[in-house]
């Protein structure tokens, strides 16, 4: 009896059944454990039973996974397909581009990240930042705010710094008389946003929506482009005879993402870069200045707004060197411009606003700082502000342009360098390069670098294209096509020509701004509030060697 | 064979892709206004298994600089947590990863005081919390993949391998180049960790607890958390022989109750009605609480 009922006891299943089959339903008496118990009772039994069960078996088997099949934590989720390869076969493409939480123009939001490495793509291979340092870094994460990873990140992950509420704050400060520009490229890709083919020019529309949001004036950015073209064409010719003690070639200097490049690769080519400013801060410049004069109002009380294509205008607007308006105005805490935004944040404000963008009365610019020629038009177009450049400067060194300059095609196009030969009367040849997307600048600058390099001007943009693909454009495709690059490219120099007038120096606002306020280009005016000096970065960041890499270039 | 990481801090550039990958691959949230993942205030914390702090300090006298330090399980060759851990839910594998099972977690804690590096963390803001850490991307490891954070970093600040061959690559590296500081923590840390660290700044400059004793740590705890199976098992023994003797007990006076064929049958009856209400006392001391609301 003794052993029959102990051996019952350690049989997990007499727990779980009927006690009385298992006795042959006679012998009820000899079990003393479930004989005549009550099903209360049966479950205590149960429990302290499995639980004494629990802990030898846990003891014994040391709780091992293979035990009871336990899981372990972690795992639970998901990693890109590129990352899950067994064994150490490296990974291409991988990663994410670092972003520093201060950087001004763009920002990222961590949810939004799958590791796709398209912005890794991106800023080391087509603008050549990342992976372009040596390591470890110094004390700054080296970014050029061009916002091309805004373009290709999948997710959208990566965006502007958003500074729309900070505009509206402005618009409905009474105290406040907001004034806009806007570049040439926003017009040509504005529309993609509300539903219009690739490269249609909406600017009549663009001005409207702005007069709706409630800004005071709305200028034309073409206009101070025709404005740098001045300063920049005149810089050039005076290096070229020699009258400027600055050495060539010249290498432009309104593309903000470019100069920082420059000043963290190349700091050394530093004073090679133009003096003039670029357009949007010239402008600004204007706005505070001339402006503010004709119509009597107090700069302080300006606040001064852009809507730009790129995002690494919000960082030159915060450049210490911008506030030229400033310190005419004995003012230094003036700034040239005080708020950036993208063509995606106005898309953005367009629609927060509820307005029928398709359908507004078309508008024009206020006058004083908006007229513009095509040449200033053509600014947003790769190899671009090189054309409009050569056209004025063909003008100051031998006199009317011939036609050819009105389509300079070895310089138009997708290609990342542009080269051409001009003969000049009385100069002879001039030799001019155009770079777009800064890994292609390297092909160049190691020649110069080298002096081995006859060019005498150089045209820089950050951006594949141009401005029309800049880091602030609709994303009309991601990452941006060619195609898409091209149709806004076309809008720009179709607008070029059909502007009646086509030369910086033909354009009548600007002739009154040199007569009126500034007197000559490049004069003691002119140079206060219109040129500026460039820093080194090159103690912020250790470039890696390129030399070697180009050679026959 | 003990797997391991070589962490190589001068090559980090903080773009914190590693903590989005520890996050993605182990479905953890995002609790960056609590405790952020990377930056300056990055924190460890339930649902942050890895962070990248951000150091600022000077090198060389003056010259100011940037450091990014990723901060992870070091996953001890001799573990603490595991040796604190008397319900095994805590485990050094063979891999080298120090894995947790949150089954057999009884929610102690006695792991995150055991830790020198205070690792693991409490789900202190979930109804039911249990421990987490770093687990080395185990499921990773044992399909012969690095973990997810070694993947993704674009910089290859991480490298995984064999931890004895990193131990002598590390050793070279510092050998060779006088950036570094001489020395390698992690090497005899707390008796030697699987993942290592190289550096071009002091350690204890940028966050690492320098002042952890060198031998294995479990020593101190081991001694006695090692008797917890054995009290288990001792428990066990002791419960079940209490069990055999009362019934063999019963048993015998039911025997002798049917053996007497002089007493009464009424009486074998109350013999057996005693020893129920026996019984039930007896279970009464152990199932006191669940029975009080079985019944109410
Ligand atoms: S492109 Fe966007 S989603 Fe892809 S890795 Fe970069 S930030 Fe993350
Ligand atoms: S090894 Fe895995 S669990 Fe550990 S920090 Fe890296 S990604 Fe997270
Ligand atoms: S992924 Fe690499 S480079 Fe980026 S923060 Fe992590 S360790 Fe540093």
């Amino acid at each position: 009896m003794i052993s029959e009922s102990s051996s019952n006891s350690n049989d997990k299943n007499s727990n779980l059944s009927e006690p009385t089959k298992i006795d042959g339903g006679a012998n009820d008496d000899s079990d003393t454990f479930n004989g005549g118990a009550d099903s209360s009772e049966l479950s205590r039994r149960i429990f302290l039973k499995l639980a004494g069960v629990g802990i030898a078996a846990g003891v014994a088997g040391g709780c091992d996974s293979t035990f009871g099949g336990l899981k372990p934590s972690g795992g639970e989720g998901w990693l890109p397909a590129q990352y899950n390869v067994s064994g150490d076969f490296p990974v291409q493409v991988r990663g994410r581009i670092p972003i520093d939480p201060q950087n001004p123009s763009i920002t990222r939001d961590n949810q939004k990240c799958i590791l796709c490495g398209q912005c890794v793509e991106v800023c080391s291979k087509v603008e050549a930042v990342m992976h372009n340092y040596e390591l470890p870094i110094i004390d700054d994460i080296p970014c050029i705010c061009c916002g091309q990873c805004t373009l290709w990140c999948p997710t959208g992950a990566i965006t502007e710094v958003d500074d729309s509420d900070l505009l509206m704050q402005a618009i409905e400060n009474p105290d406040l008389h907001v004034v806009v520009q806007t570049a040439p490229s926003t017009r040509v890709a504005l529309g993609e946003e509300f539903g219009l083919s690739v490269g249609t020019n909406v600017e009549a529309y663009q001005v409207s929506a702005l007069k709706q949001l409630g800004f005071d004036k709305i200028f034309d950015t073409n206009f101070s482009a025709d404005l740098t073209i001045m300063e920049e064409g005149t810089e050039l010719v005076k290096r070229v005879k020699g009258e400027k003690k600055a050495p060539l070639p010249q290498l432009t200097s309104c593309c903000p993402g470019w100069v920082k490049y420059c000043e963290y690769f190349y700091p050394d080519l530093v004073p090679n870069l133009s003096s003039a400013k670029s357009p949007m801060t010239m402008m600004g410049a204007m706005i505070k200045t001339y402006y503010a004069k004709k119509s009597n109002i107090d700069p302080k009380k300006i606040f001064s707004v852009a809507i730009m294509p790129c995002t690494a205008k919000k960082f030159e607007a915060i450049r210490p060197e911008m506030n030229h308006s400033g310190i005419k105005n004995n003012d230094p805490s003036i700034r040239d411009i005080d708020l950036v935004l993208t063509t995606r944040e106005l898309a953005k404000l367009i629609k927060r606003k509820g307005l029928d963008f398709l359908n507004l009365p078309p508008a024009k610019y206020d006058s004083l700082l908006s007229e513009y020629s095509g040449a200033g038009v053509i600014f947003g177009a790769t190899g671009g502000v090189m054309e409009a450049a050569v056209r004025t400067a063909y003008h100051l060194l031998a006199g009317d342009p011939p036609k050819f300059l009105f389509n300079l095609e070895p310089v138009r196009g997708l290609a990342g360098v542009k080269e051409a030969k001009l003969n000049i009367p009385n100069v002879g040849g001039i030799k001019i390069a155009v770079v777009s997307g800064m890994h292609n600048t390297h092909k160049v600058l190691e020649r110069v670098r080298e002096n081995k390099s006859d060019w005498h001007f150089i045209e820089f943009m950050a951006c594949p294209g141009g401005c029309i693909s800049g880091g602030g454009q609709p994303r009309s495709a991601v990452p941006p096509s060619d195609s898409v690059r091209t149709a806004r490219i076309n809008a720009l120099y179709s607008a070029d020509e059909k502007a009646t007038i086509r030369l910086s120096y033909e354009n009548h606002e600007i002739k009154a701004i040199y007569k009126d306020y500034l007197g000559e280009p490049n004069g003691e005016l002119a140079h206060e509030l219109l040129h500026t000096h460039y820093g080194d970065r090159s103690k912020n960041l250790t470039a890696k060697n390129k030399k070697g890499s180009n050679k026959e270039k | 064979m003990s797997k391991g990481v070589l962490v190589n801090l001068t090559k980090c550039i903080g773009c914190g892709g590693c903590t989005v990958a520890c996050k993605m691959y182990n479905n953890n949230k995002w609790i960056d206004k609590r405790a952020p993942a990377s930056g300056e205030n990055a924190q460890l914390a339930d649902e942050n298994w890895t962070i990248i702090k951000k150091f600022k300090l000077y090198k060389n006298g003056n010259t100011q600089v940037w450091r990014f330090v990723k901060n992870q399980c070091l996953h001890c060759q001799s573990p603490s947590c595991v040796s604190a851990c008397f319900a095994k839910a805590l485990q050094k594998k063979d891999n080298g990863a120090v894995v947790y099972f949150p089954d057999n977690c009884v929610g102690c804690r006695y792991c995150m005081l055991a830790c020198p590096f205070k690792i693991p963390k409490f789900e202190w803001n979930k109804a039911m919390p249990v421990i987490t850490k770093c687990v080395m991307c185990y499921g990773r490891m044992k399909e012969n993949k690095a973990p997810a954070c070694v993947s993704v970093c674009p910089e290859s600040v991480m490298k995984f391998g064999d931890r004895d061959e990193l131990l002598e690559e590390a050793k070279v590296i510092i050998k060779n180049n006088s950036m570094y500081v001489k020395h390698i923590y992690g090497e005899e840390e707390a008796g030697g960790t699987s993942w290592i660290y190289i550096s071009d700044v002091p350690f204890e400059k940028i966050g690492f607890n320098t002042n952890v004793v060198k031998k294995p740590l479990p020593i101190y705890t081991s001694l006695y958390m090692k008797c917890t199976p054995i009290f288990g098992a001792i428990w066990v023994i002791v419960l079940t022989a209490f069990y055999f003797i009362t019934k063999r007990r019963n048993v015998i006076k039911n025997e002798s109750c049917e053996l007497s064929y002089k007493k009464s049958v009424d009486e074998c009856a109350d013999n057996k009605l005693s020893q129920e209400a026996n019984t039930v006392k007896s279970d009464d001391v152990f199932v006191n609480a669940g029975q009080k609301k079985r019944r109410k």
